[in-house]
This record gives C-alpha cells, structure tokens and sequence, in this order.
C-alpha cells in the first residue's frame, strides 16, 4: 500500500443546524487524480475548506505526509504545498495576469521592487510549458472568463503545489477549454502532482479521475477505484441523489398560443449582426449560449438594464421598448438574473419582505399592512413549497433551491406575462432543479411566456418548445421540435459558417 | 422525508433563535452601558440625577438626536450626508441674519426649511447623477455650507437677542419643547422605515442596491427623496440650534455629523445597510449625552471628553462585529 499523501480520518463539522460533515474518511495518494462528487451542500466545499485551513473541523485527524494534524490554517496549509483554486475566487483585478500569478510568490516575497519583465517572461514560460495560450500582459478585468480561470490555475502552479485542489474549474469552459485543463492535469500528475478535483459533469470526472469519492448528507457514500471497476455516469448519478434519477426531465406538452413579445432589430454592439426574435403565449423559448456569447447581455437589455445600440421591444403589437427596469416590470417583464445572491435578493431581509418587494403597491397603499401582507406572502411560500422556518427567516439561511425559489416567488407575487430566466438552475441540487422545471411548466401552462437562457444542455433539450443559439451576439441556430438535439445546439455554438 | 424536514426547520429555527438574540443584546446591551454610566455618575456627583440635570441632558440631545435620525435613515439605505452639522449651522445662521434683518420670524422659518429641504435635494441629484459615493460629495458640500456661512456672518457670531427662545426654552408640562420635537421626528423616521412602502423600499435599496434596481423599484428616486427629506429635518434641526444656543457662528453645527454617525454605529445600524434599529440610533444618542454630561458634571477635561467618545466609538464598533471575528 502507498503513503498516502492526505489522509483525513473521521472528520466531523457541524454548522448551527447542520451537520456539514460525518465520519469523513478520506485519502489522497501521490500522482493521483481524486474525484469529489455530491450534490449542493454535500459537503465537497467545507472539506476542501478544512482543507485548505479556512475551517477547523469539529473533530478529527488530518495526516499529511505521515505527520499529524487537528486542524490546519490557511498559512500552513500553503508551506505543505497544498493549493486550491476556488470557485468563484477573485484575483486583483487592475493588474496584469502575470502580475497576479506571481502576487505573493517566493521568488518575490524577499524582494522589495517588483522586476515586471521577469514576471513577464516566467509567466510566458509557465504558461507555454501547459499549452495554455495566454497574454499575460493583459489587466485581469479584460480578460475572458476562461483566460482569466486559466491565470487563477497558473497561479497556483506557479507556486509548483505537492497537492492542488480544484473546485469546479471548467465551470466557465467551453469544450476545448475544458480539454486543455485535462490536459493540464494530466501534465501535472506526470510531474508529480496529486489533483482533487471536484465537479458537477460527471463525465468529465469519469474521464479525468483515478479514483471517485460520492459524498452525500456530509456522509461518505463510497470510494470507486477506476483501474478495479467500470463507472457510468448513471451509476455515480444514482449514488449522489441516494435513488433513480431522470437526467433529462420529461415536460408535459400544452398548447402554444399567438406571438406576444416581439424583439426587432436588437443590438448590444454597434458592428453587431441585429438580433430579431419572438415568444409566443405559453412558449417556453430556450437561448443557449456559452459564457461571454452576449446571452445575458440580451437579457439585461430586453430588461431595461443595459444600454443598447438599436432595438425596440413590443408587446402584442404595442411598443413597449423599456428605458429602464421599472417600465420593464409595469409592462410585465420580469428578469431572473444569474447570480441570484448579488443581485436577486435582499438577503438580510424577511422571506416575505422578498417576496412582496416588487408587488408592493398591489397590496398597500403609502402605510404597509403587515398581517395582509405576510398572508399573501404565505401563499407563495405554500404553493411554491418553499422550505423557511417562518415568513421572518431572512432569505439568506435558505438553501440555494428555496433561494431560486423565492426569486421566481417575487416576480410571481407581482405578476408577470413574461418571464426571463438566466441560468434558473445554476448551483442547485438535482430535486430543486425538478422542481423549478415544474415550476416553469405550470406557468407555461397557465399562459405565460418564458424566456430560458442556459448553458446546460440537458435543460435546454428538455425544458424548451423552442431553442435559438447564441454565438459572439448572433443568433446562429433557431431550432424547434426533434431538432432540438445536443449536436444542432454544439454547431450553434461553434458558428453560423458551418451549416447543420 | 416529512420527519426529516421538520427537523431542519427545527435546526434553522435554532439557527435563527441565536441570531435574534444576538441582536436584541446590541440593543439591550446598549441599555446597560446607559444604566451603568448613570449609575457611577451619580455615585461620583449626586447632582447627577438631579431633575435639573436630567432636564439639561433632554435638551442637549435634541439637535444631536434630530441629526442622527437624518444619517441613521441614509445609513439604512445605504448612503450617509456628512455635510449635516454645516448645513444646520448655515440654517442657524441664515435664520439669525433674516430675523436680525427685520424679517418676521414666520417667514424665517419657512425660508430656511425650503432652503435646507433644496439643500438635501442638491447632495441627492448630485450622488445619483453622478453615481459617485456620498462619502466625498457630501465631504465637499460640508465646506461648500461652511465658507456660505463664514460669507453670510462676515466672520463674526451673531446673537438673536432674546427673540426666538420659544423653540429651545419652551416646556410642555414638566418637558422641553425641544425633546418632544426630537421624538415627534423619531417616531415620523421609524414609522417610515417600517411601516410605509417608501421606507420599506429604501431598506431594500440599502440591502442590495442592484437588486432594487433589477426589482424595478426607482433606486434614484428614492434615494434623492430621502436626501431632501433629511435636508428637511435637518433644517429643524438647524432651528432648534439656533434658538437653544442664542448666538449663531459660522460653526455652530460644525462636528454634529460626526457625533451622529457616531451615535449611528454605536446604535448598530452600519455601513452595509438595510439593517439595524432606528431605537438603537436613539439609544446611541441618549448614551454619547448621559457620558458627556456626565463628564462635564464629573469634571473630565473637555480634551479627555474627545479622547473617551473616539474610544466609545471604536469600542461599540468592534463589541457590534464580535459574532463576525470568531473563526467559522
């Protein structure tokens, strides 16, 4: 048997509430490529966190290379050689991406001015040495999400780790850049490295793991050894739910009425192609699109929210082109953003002051009539089955599920016709995800029209009477019916020069 | 399944029970500092509780808690107006100058309450047109209010005569006009925070501004309404100044913003918006009055004095964010 590297025994962390992890066992072996899978709230995230030092486990050993330790600090965690790129970690974003590799490395920690070319040059280095192409020279903030996870990747390779955990890297990727960060760990495992690495795809994992953990509840379900035994995507699926689950879910069909909302000659750049295209009564309409393929710039502009070169918006043939959200929502447009958190919730306020935030008026005048409101507000909680101790919780200690849930819950208390949902099922668990999808089609149902904007295929396959394809703020694909197919919407993506 | 929610609700209700708890001892643990300081004051000098006293700390806190309730309801939305002790000294001013004028004081009045509600106006437009940070802006209107007043007073103080004592002098009963103003504007301020659609609206601004901007609520709107709003109050603020003090400086306001945002923070509502109490802003203002009294009447040095109200600020500050420091 091999040294293990990382050995974690018995890890238990507790939460007020919850009980993030029990009786983990863990091991890491050198030049292994370790899998971390579970759904949201797993605890994959608070392991790579006693990991990397930010928390201290309740109780438990953690071994690293033989030597034993009751908790760790981020500082320690650093000289042993273990690195984490996080998940939605922020580098310095006013300087270059060289600049921010080598922030805080050794070989300028003793130094007192900064040699910029050096930095240059180790960064071009680095980079070429992963087949990452990279301009280093460039300020962080312009780069594009992919090249700006790549620099958060070489930042942590720069820093040549014994052990580098990585939290959802392709997160941001397209499908090459997904290859190259294989690829990259691939390279690191031959030099030496051992990779934990955690991700939703499980085919990604299957690929790329040596062996597979499948966390659930904070418990660990099992360890698969890939060189033992044969592993399906299905198997891994069913062991991180704890039951048979449908990855594609299966939508009751109902009728699609008239053309309601029409966009006419949109565009969000001035050389941009114009954007036109429609949603009918009762459509579900899916825009897929990847990271930086202008999908929520669209959003945001049908919404009033960002400025735009050329477009008008109507209505069932009236003008109705918003300068702004509020003339967005009187005319019964509502905006789920992506990011619900920053910027869909007010997350020290009560649940059902989120939910009555844009409805106000509906129920009160000037003076707030408190018991009416919670009444009505209770409704939504009870239809809508969002799990809240009570109507006072604030909205920030529900999970992300009943969080996505309260969204949909404010806009629907207010009163929509359309609906314009951005990523609606980012970072939430397989039931929750059902259960918005049940959601949406009851509203399609009762006659609303819902705009779906996502970059999972299965959703967009699933969920929508109808795809368009969105490539640099082109549309390149429309599809409808049985040509809604995984292939149709990947050659979207890639262009409107190749025809399907 | 069912069995295993309740229990999760029961967990968050838990949760949730200790985070209360914690907020209630900010308030009431601002009580006993109160009580605390009270009491060794009145051991050190029995005078202390003397009617006498406890009349003139009434009255020494109401230009001061008017103020406050300006920054704490900006604070909760998530801006602040430092220029607020400047303009109620310029307010004082320019009422003394018209009253000396030969102006009637009636029209006095209502001139300068115009002139500070365009006053709060002008900040508004300037923060939300601008999109710049209400911490520079109002710096700069500060001693834009400032130099008016040096201009208006040619340098040199100036008294009211006698005329006007009614509004600072004046009892109703056993209590001084003044106080009752101050929580007739206490109760209109937490009345809007929490029971009007306005106030509701301006507590989601200060939680989450581009969320209220998404939700479609008019985040420039509010926020210039309640700018002007509070220029409002603070020209009563700046009136109740005048007529207590009897003789108006350039600078007679000077250092009230600093003592409201103090009294603010020290109440628990802070920087991040939408949250805290607007009875703990009234209590942050009752406590920086009962310890400078009690100074005064103890005989600390007025230098000690600022030594003491810097600590209490840092002290409260840091007391506020104990819950964040422990490690998770």
């Amino acid at each position: 048997m091999k040294n293990a590297i990382i050995r974690a025994v018995n890890i238990e962390k507790e939460f007020p509430g919850v009980r993030a992890l029990s009786e983990f066992d863990f091991e890491l072996f050198p030049r292994e490529v370790h899998g971390l899978i579970g759904e949201n709230g797993a605890g994959k995230s608070t392991f790579i966190k006693i990991l990397s030092g930010v928390y201290s486990p309740n109780s438990g050993e953690i071994f690293i290379n033989g030597q034993k330790y009751d908790s760790l600090s981020t500082q320690l965690v650093k000289n042993l050689g273990i690195q984490t790129v996080y998940q939605d970690e922020i580098l310095v974003p006013h300087i270059s991406a060289a600049e921010n590799i080598f922030l805080g490395s050794q070989f300028l920690r003793k130094k007192i001015l900064m040699n910029y070319k050096t930095v240059i040059e180790r960064s071009e280095v680095l980079a070429k040495r992963y087949g990452i192409d990279l301009e280093v020279r460039e300020i962080y903030e312009n780069l594009n999400p992919a090249d700006q996870q790549f620099t958060k990747i070489l930042k942590t390779l720069a820093q040549s780790p014994q052990v580098l955990i990585l939290d959802e890297p392709t997160q941001v990727f397209n499908v090459t850049d997904t290859d190259i960060v294989l690829a990259i760990i691939r390279k690191i495992v031959e030099d030496g490295v051992s990779v934990i690495y955690i991700a939703h795809d499980l085919d990604e994992i299957l690929e790329v793991a040596d062996r597979v953990t499948v966390l659930r509840d904070g418990v660990r379900i099992v360890t698969h050894d890939k060189t033992k035994e044969t592993l399906d995507a299905n198997l891994l699926a069913r062991e991180m739910v704890g039951r048979a689950v449908e990855l594609f879910y299966k939508k009751k069909k109902h009728s699609i009425g008239e053309t309601v909302l029409e966009v006419q000659g949109l565009k969000l750049k001035p050389d941009s192609k114009e954007i036109n295209f429609d949603v009918k009564k009762g459509e579900i309409l899916g825009i897929a699109g990847l990271k930086g393929s202008g999908r929520s710039a669209i959003a945001r502009a049908i919404f009033g929210a960002t400025e735009k070169f050329a477009g008008r918006l109507s209505y069932k043939g009236a003008d109705i082109t918003p300068r702004n959200p509020i003339e967005a929502v009187k005319n019964g447009i509502a905006y789920l953003t992506e990011d619900k958190k920053t910027d869909g919730l007010f997350l020290n306020m009560p649940v059902y002051q989120n939910i009555t935030i844009v409805g106000l008026n509906s129920i009160h005048r000037f003076f707030v009539k408190m018991r009416r409101e919670k009444e009505l507000a209770r409704e939504f909680v009870d239809r809508m089955k969002i799990k809240t101790a009570n109507l006072d919780q604030e909205v920030q200690f529900l999970s992300g599920g009943n969080q996505q849930k309260a969204v949909l819950a404010k806009w629907l208390f207010h009163g929509v016709n359309i609906l314009i949902v951005d990523e609606p099922t980012h970072g939430i668990d397989v039931n929750a995800k059902t259960e918005v999808y049940e959601l949406f089609t009851e509203l399609a149902a009762t006659g609303k029209s819902i705009i779906m904007i996502s970059s999972e295929m299965p959703e967009i396959i699933s969920i929508s009477d109808r795809v368009i394809v969105i490539r640099n703020f082109e549309i390149t694909r429309e599809l409808s019916g049985n040509d809604i197919t995984e292939e149709h919407i990947l050659a979207g993506y890639l262009g409107a020069e190749k025809s399907a | 399944m069912p069995d295993n929610r309740t229990e999760i609700e029961q967990k968050k209700q838990v949760a949730r029970g200790g985070r209360l708890k914690l907020f209630n001892s900010q308030t009431s643990y601002l009580i006993l500092v109160i009580i605390a300081v009270s009491i060794v004051a009145s051991i050190l000098n029995s005078r202390f509780l003397s009617a006498r006293n406890i009349f003139n700390i009434t009255q020494q806190i109401s230009v001061l808690g008017i103020l406050t309730m300006c920054m704490a309801l900006l604070m909760i939305s998530g801006h602040l107006d430092i220029s607020i002790g400047n303009m109620a000294g310029l307010v004082g001013m320019i009422f003394t100058r018209m009253v000396l004028t030969g102006y009637s004081q009636g029209l006095a009045v209502i001139t300068v309450l115009a002139l500070s509600t365009i006053l709060g106006l002008i900040n508004g437009i300037i923060i939300t047109k601008s999109r710049t940070t209400p911490l520079i802006i109002t710096l700069g209107m500060m001693y834009v209010y400032y130099g008016i007043a040096l201009i208006i007073s040619q340098g040199r103080p100036h008294s009211l005569g006698g005329r006007f004592e009614i509004l600072g002098r004046a009892k109703i009963g056993p209590i001084p006009l003044t106080i009752i103003i101050f929580l007739l504007i206490f109760a209109f301020a937490y009345l809007l925070r929490k029971y009007t659609t306005y106030g509701r609206r301006i507590n989601a601004i200060g939680g989450n501004k581009e969320a209220a901007f998404l939700s479609g609520i008019n985040v420039d709107l509010h926020v210039t309404t309640l700018y002007a709003m509070s220029g409002l109050i603070v020209g009563l603020g700046g009136l109740v100044l005048a007529s207590r003090l009897g003789m108006v400086r350039a600078d007679s306001g000077t250092g009230y913003e600093l003592q409201a945002l103090a009294a603010t923070i020290i109440g628990g509502i802070t920087f991040e918006g939408g949250k805290g109490s607007l009875v703990g802003a009234l209590l942050g203002v009752l406590l920086l009055g009962i310890m400078y009294n009690a100074m005064n009447i103890v005989g600390v040095s007025s230098y000690m004095q600022t030594i003491f109200l810097g600590a209490v600020i840092v002290a409260a500050t840091v007391i506020s964010n104990i819950g964040k420091m422990k490690k998770k």
